[in-house]
């Protein structure tokens, strides 16, 4: 089965800070990106994201009437978004989050289950971490967190023969606007009393008292030296393509509403 | 409308949406916070449900869901039991 598994250090990874862009952008440059990964027409790659605004995003299976309270997120001029990722749903602000997508060739997680493949595509992110002295492990399937509250959620969609894997952390709270944008069923609030949008989360700011482009400088030094990291760039072309892909499809109602 | 949910052991929300007419399950919508690939699958699923009478026990219908599904589906974090017992739930109204 691992035969023909690939290492990092087999692919010449490149490496994207993104400008902050309008939020929808960010969830078609992830289509746009893996697919040309898939396609070989690019150099697998790690991206940082940011963003131009807040927004709730939701999981590829969530239903929006089941997650958000639109009245509100309406009234506020918060975007909800869809993925192509499943998970659950956020609420994200600019400045609260630390948010990356791996674009990575399927044989790089070749032979591993789906849940030995998150832990192994964020083991460099739990090294950079610890490295930081946050006592950072993988709870499975996809949670990052540590003794401190939950650091962070991933989610991987494969497609195109590559896997997108992206993960946001939390790096500030703004704890207040949980509750008024995202719904909390019963049954979400079975498990441990708690639900998964407010458990208790340890945000980076609080467990290490650092600028948050300096822990994302941090992690992208963790990620050079364990896997090879080469500055690269969106190109004029894959930026056409995921505007288009707004237009056509993340930015419509059909895609916000496809389960409604 | 009705509405059932069920959280699996790992904490994943299944959900389950639907319309009862004429004794029988129709317009299904599966949702919640799982992961599904190829996400078309998702489709498969509804499908598996629709059409079974309020009747129908938990077994048969993640029997019905496992059957429908293409070789080489992954349901992670949620299992065909997982969304027939939300069905079930949302039937009984608990």
């Amino acid at each position: 089965m691992t035969a023909d598994r690939t290492n990092w250090r087999d692919h010449d990874w490149q490496l994207i800070r993104g400008e902050p862009v309008p939020v929808v952008l960010n969830h078609a440059l992830d289509e746009v990106l893996v697919r040309r990964v898939g396609h070989g027409e690019r150099s697998p790659t790690l991206r940082f994201w940011d963003r131009q605004g807040p927004e709730i995003v939701l999981g590829r299976f969530q239903s929006v009437r089941n997650e958000v309270q639109v009245e509100n997120t309406t009234a506020d001029g918060i975007e909800v978004n869809r993925r192509i990722t499943g998970g659950g749903a956020m609420f994200v602000e600019p400045q609260n989050a630390v948010t990356y997508s791996i674009y990575a060739p399927a044989d790089l997680v070749k032979g591993l289950g789906f849940a030995d493949s998150y832990a192994f595509l964020d083991e460099w992110v739990i090294e950079g971490l610890r490295s930081l002295g946050i006592d950072a492990w993988y709870e499975p399937i996809n949670d990052i967190t540590s003794s401190g509250g939950k650091i962070g959620g991933a989610a991987q969609a494969r497609r195109h023969g590559a896997v997108l894997h992206h993960v946001t952390m939390a790096y500030d709270m703004a704890p207040e606007s949980l509750p008024k944008y995202l719904r909390i069923g019963q049954e979400k609030l079975s498990d441990k009393g708690i639900t998964s949008a407010n458990r208790r989360v340890g945000p980076l700011r609080l467990q290490t008292q650092m600028e948050r482009l300096d822990i994302i400088e941090h992690l992208i030094g963790t990620f050079r030296e364990r896997h090879g990291l080469t500055p690269g760039q969106i190109t004029e072309d894959e930026m056409q393509e995921a505007e288009e892909l707004v237009r056509t499809q993340f930015g419509t109602e059909e895609w916000r509403f496809l389960l409604p | 409308m009705y509405h059932g949910e069920y959280k699996t052991v790992g904490g994943k929300l299944v959900i389950v949406d639907f319309d009862i007419v004429n004794d029988q399950l129709t317009n299904v919508s599966v949702s919640g916070d799982f992961f599904l690939e190829p996400a078309e699958a998702l489709e498969q699923i509804n499908r598996a449900i629709e059409g079974f009478p309020v009747a129908v026990s938990q077994e048969i219908l993640a029997t019905a869901i496992l059957d429908a599904l293409d070789p080489g589906v992954e349901m992670i974090g949620f299992s065909p039991e997982a969304v027939a017992i939300a069905v079930r739930r949302g039937i009984d109204g608990v």
